[in-house]
């Protein structure tokens, strides 16, 4: 099963084509911004190197978020192009559970953090498996504030990996049986690795299915107040 | 490739998505996905909401443009987008998903400047338009006066220096209680009102292309006040006819004076503006006092489309020039620069 996986929800992007779980080219960068510019030319890059062309593919997989709105909607919005341009299957994959899935820990309870701006952060639990994690707990959006309450209330030793690097001094400070690692951010290895398992087990919905996951209701301050009750019409 | 090439059109710049199938002059098929109602309840574009719509909308949208005008994606000769200016958000998602197109399928990929598109949007309805034209541009996004000298060949001569006028509309529209978008509705309730009403002011008198429209809304906010205070308050459709025709008539004069400034023959207009019923008699019955052909987009046309960037990557890809993959969105293009 060859796949072409795509990452750019969070600052970091990256593009991986693989076959079944073997990656055989990959591209990234980190920057917060440019994702639209980087990722066809990182397509086309690792297409060149694998030798491979688009037909080939049988399996597009993509980080559908949680993270920054603009990179995931790039992100899909390529993917949507390409899956339907080749006519395959686009599998959508949690930026959580790709993050997880590299976490390097044998025996630890994983959180997986995503830095989702404006203050908040979405994380999970997931606990190590044969072959790879297994979330345990809901996907939520949490103030540092509130991490520090479910890692407090967590009593398992724990690995925090993803973007902690973000969080305000002093969240995870003083924490009993936390430990912090790697990676930073979710990358398209991973992406792909989680969408393969999927599609072996059939995971696939119809690609209208295939949504963001921004986790989070849009911001629709529209600064128009001062109109709305002045007039005589006001309601 | 045949010689009049089959392009996909994709427009995401602002509230609408729009895509479409052009092949020379001829649309195949123009298909739009209108967010007015998600915006309606903000009483404008919510940037966000408009971002996320597009992201939901596009893939659907292409497919049924594609099936309306019965051609395969491998029969299209190169891929358009809106590349700016608009929303960032929201442009990155048609933009996007243009570029990944295009190289699945190996095709040229465009990315076109959204008032171009505008400016190519009279080919599609009018067979004598072309340079040198007087161009008219106003939505709820942009307003400004471009000559046109020839094809590719633009200047701005004249702009808004603080508010669209349709935004002007929007916000007076809301003002008086009249609902999104504003300048549809205040055209609905004008057709029952006395324009000669109020005279509102008309701003930026010495400066005969420019436009500035957030006075408006405090001479009228300021007048409503007082009147509604003395209470000789006039009824709505005589404030929204005064409204309307004050900015209806500050565009008409301008354009006109940029008309008699080149010596150009051809006033042609775009953007949601230019669907205005009172803008485009007004419009009309200008050019026929002076001899002036005019030429008003069907409505459809004139709201953002995809047929617009399909039309505009028709030329631009007759130019052979094909934007690079690497390309990002730039929000804030600016035509003829
Ligand atoms: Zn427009």
């Amino acid at each position: 099963m060859k796949i072409l996986a795509i990452e750019s929800a969070t600052a970091s992007s990256s593009i991986a084509l693989g076959e079944d779980r073997h990656i055989v080219a990959s591209a990234r960068r980190v920057d917060r911004r440019g994702h639209v510019g980087f990722l066809v030319p990182a397509i086309d890059f690792c297409f060149s190197q694998a030798g491979w062309s688009p037909d080939d593919i049988d399996v597009v997989a993509v980080d559908v978020g949680p993270g920054l709105f603009t990179g995931i909607r790039a992100g899909l919005a390529t993917a949507q192009a390409l899956a339907g341009a080749i006519g395959v299957p686009l599998v959508p994959v949690l930026s959580l559970d790709a993050l997880a899935l590299r976490a390097a820990t044998g025996r630890r309870r994983i959180w997986a953090v995503v830095d989702t701006r404006r203050g908040e952060l979405a994380v999970g639990p997931y606990q190590p498996a044969p072959g790879g994690v297994v979330r345990d707990g809901p996907a939520e959006l949490v103030t540092p504030h509130g991490l520090r309450g479910l890692l407090e209330s967590d009593s398992s030793d724990v690995l925090v990996v993803g973007d902690w690097a973000a969080l305000p001094e002093g969240t995870l400070r003083g924490l009993h049986g936390v430990r912090t690692g790697r990676p930073r951010y979710p990358d398209a290895g991973a992406v792909l690795e989680v969408a393969h398992g999927k599609a072996e087990r059939d995971e696939i919905p119809r690609p209208d299915e295939v949504r963001p996951q921004y986790m989070r209701e849009p911001d629709v301050d529209i600064n128009w107040s001062d109109f709305r009750s002045e007039g005589p019409w006001a309601k | 490739m045949s010689d009049t090439p089959l392009i996909l059109g994709i427009e995401t710049s602002c509230d609408e998505t729009g895509i479409a199938v052009v092949r020379g002059r001829q649309v195949l098929s123009n298909v739009l996905s209108s967010q007015v109602d998600l915006h309606s309840r903000f009483g404008g574009v919510v940037p966000e909401v408009a971002a996320r719509a597009h992201v939901e909308a596009i893939r659907t949208l292409t497919h049924r443009a594609l099936a309306q005008a019965g051609v395969h994606q491998r029969d299209l000769d190169a891929v358009a987008a809106t590349q700016g200016p608009g929303l960032a958000g929201a442009l990155m998602v048609g933009f996007s998903y243009g570029k990944a197109l295009s190289w699945a399928l190996d095709r040229p990929f465009i990315g076109i400047d959204h008032m171009e598109g505008h400016l190519f949007a009279h080919l599609i309805d009018h067979e004598s338009y072309k340079p040198p034209a007087i161009v008219l541009l106003a939505s709820g996004g942009h307003s400004q006066i471009v000559h046109m000298r020839d094809w590719g060949d633009y200047e701005v001569v004249g702009s808004t220096i603080d508010d669209a006028a349709g935004e002007a509309f929007d916000k007076l529209a809301r003002y008086l209680g009249l609902g999104f978008p504003g300048g549809p509705a205040i055209d609905r309730e004008s057709e029952e009102g006395d324009p000669a009403t109020v005279r509102f002011p008309r701003a930026l008198p010495d400066r005969p292309y420019d436009f500035s429209f957030s006075g408006l809304k405090t001479s009228v906010t300021t007048y409503v006040r007082k009147h509604h205070a003395a209470g000789d308050l006039p009824p709505i459709p005589d404030i929204a006819a005064s409204i309307q025709e004050a900015i209806v008539d500050v565009l008409v004069t301008k354009t006109f004076n940029a008309v008699e400034a080149t010596g150009v023959r051809l006033v042609a207009g775009g953007g949601g503006v230019l669907a205005n019923r009172r803008l485009r008699e007004r419009l009309t019955a200008e050019g026929r006092e002076r001899g002036v052909e005019v030429l008003l987009p069907s409505r459809v046309l004139c709201t953002d489309n995809g047929a617009m960037i399909g039309a505009a990557g028709i030329y631009r890809f007759g130019l052979g020039e094909i934007t690079s993959p690497g390309a990002e969105v730039d929000s804030s293009l600016r035509l003829g620069s």
